[in-house]
């Protein structure tokens, strides 16, 4: 944790090499928190190229306080994942969440790429595709806890809700996934 | 204490991460060991749960960090000529292409000795294509009559351990048995003669017999004898052995 304190100010004071540092370290994380929202590797991508932006602009913010630098990047990283999704769930011009979610994940369907559907072959593409069908909220708490390996201390500075709401949205999330693939034919053996 | 439905569902995520009080824990159990809504509910979010853990982290794309340091840092300086040659030497030294260098010449090494290029004598005409051809067939044929010599040595040697087993077991089997009535077939022995009849007996007298007293084998060489009747291109060796069980 010191040691990303120090890359921070390194990068403060203006080190490209430190930034690069922090680069390196963290963008296969922030990528894959972007990849499980969103469940397209195009999107995930762009998303995860905006968060680190937002982060080098907005370096000067962050505290050692705050809960270490990955915390920190992950709360970033989760503001712009909620603001990407309000923003294309106003595109899509849908009346319910409900709703809107199928053609997100038709929408995503038809946008990957062969590579990505034989990745996803492998690494049990129904899995990604109902976690793509939950809400949001739902989905990023089961994604912190689930795949991220975050404790509720750190989900509750990632999302700023009380300890209590996030057990309920991964208690939530977590039942819900289960009805999803049990619909989708995924049952245990 | 009584348990309900609702109460299982709220604390679930308690259940499994294991944060729930053992009386708690125990009411936990025992619903949902009973009830016919929850039971699948407990294993379908547990198998839920395994299959997300399951998911692997996906790997970085490679043009990623790239993007990021040049909208970040700006692009970088492109550098051109002698210089751009010495970065890729370089970039070279790292240990993943170290490796894959040292895989392929070991995997390129492993072919061309195989198709029998001599290393102490190297002809340039040993890598035509023809000649590889030629010398992988070679050497190919060779291991294949190597295994196959192989295989029938070890069936000679597993046929005169038995021999010489049931050379040592006869005495004893015999002492107090009824005499057999039909013919016993020795093992190996396709054609149903009984070796102890007369034509065998004239045959195993033939020159290099070796009798211990009139009328009666020697314990060790007669199964060898009877075998190099057998299979006579082992004859050669056996009579060596031959040779040797006389000189003891």
């Amino acid at each position: 944790m010191e040691q990303e304190a120090q890359l921070v100010q390194q990068c403060l004071q203006g080190d490209g090499s430190a930034w690069e540092e922090l680069v390196r370290q963290h963008s296969r994380r922030v990528f894959n928190i972007c990849y499980r929202f969103t469940g397209n590797r195009t999107e995930a991508e762009d998303l995860a190229q905006d968060v680190f932006l937002r982060i080098y602009k907005t370096l000067g913010s962050y505290r050692s306080a705050y809960g270490g630098f990955a915390t920190w990047m992950t709360s970033v990283t989760r503001n712009l994942l909620i603001d990407h999704y309000r923003r294309s769930k106003r595109d899509r011009i849908t009346d319910s969440l409900d709703d809107a979610m199928p053609v997100v994940e038709n929408k995503a369907s038809s946008a990957r790429r062969p590579d990505e559907q034989a990745l996803l072959g492998e690494l049990s593409s129904q899995v990604q595709s109902a976690l793509t069908r939950l809400s949001p909220e739902l989905r990023e708490a089961v994604i912190l806890r689930d795949l991220q390996q975050l404790d509720y201390s750190e989900i509750q500075t990632v999302l700023a809700v009380p300890e209590g709401t996030v057990k309920s949205r991964i208690n939530r999330g977590r039942i819900e996934l289960a009805r999803i693939l049990q619909q989708m034919g995924v049952r245990p053996s | 204490m009584t348990w309900t439905c609702e109460q299982t569902e709220l604390l679930l995520t308690d259940y499994l991460d294991g944060l729930l009080q053992p009386e708690h824990q125990h009411a936990f159990d025992l619903h949902v060991n009973t009830c016919e809504r929850c039971t699948p509910l407990v294993a379908g979010v547990t198998h839920a749960i395994a299959k997300l853990r399951a998911l692997p982290e996906l790997e970085t794309p490679p043009r990623l960090v790239y993007n990021i340091l040049d909208a970040t840092l700006g692009p970088r300086e492109t550098v051109t000529g002698w210089a751009a040659v010495r970065a890729w030497v370089r970039s070279l030294a790292s240990p993943r292409f170290a490796y894959g260098s040292a895989s392929i010449a070991a995997t390129f090494l492993m072919l061309i000795t195989a198709s029998g290029f001599n290393w102490k004598k190297p002809k340039l005409a040993d890598l035509s294509p023809v000649n590889i051809a030629r010398n992988t067939n070679r050497q190919a044929n060779l291991a294949y009559a190597r295994g196959k010599k192989y295989v029938s040595d070890l069936r000679v040697v597993y046929e005169i351990q038995s021999r010489l087993r049931q050379d040592n077991e006869l005495p004893t089997n015999n002492e107090g048995a009824a005499p057999e009535s039909t013919p016993r077939k020795e093992p190996g022995r396709t054609d149903g003669t009984n070796p102890a009849s007369p034509r065998q007996q004239n045959r195993a007298r033939a020159p290099g017999d070796v009798l211990t007293a009139p009328g009666k084998r020697n314990d060790v060489t007669s199964p060898l004898q009877v075998l190099a009747e057998e299979l006579p291109f082992l004859s050669g060796k056996l009579s060596l052995v031959l040779i040797e069980g006389r000189s003891r």
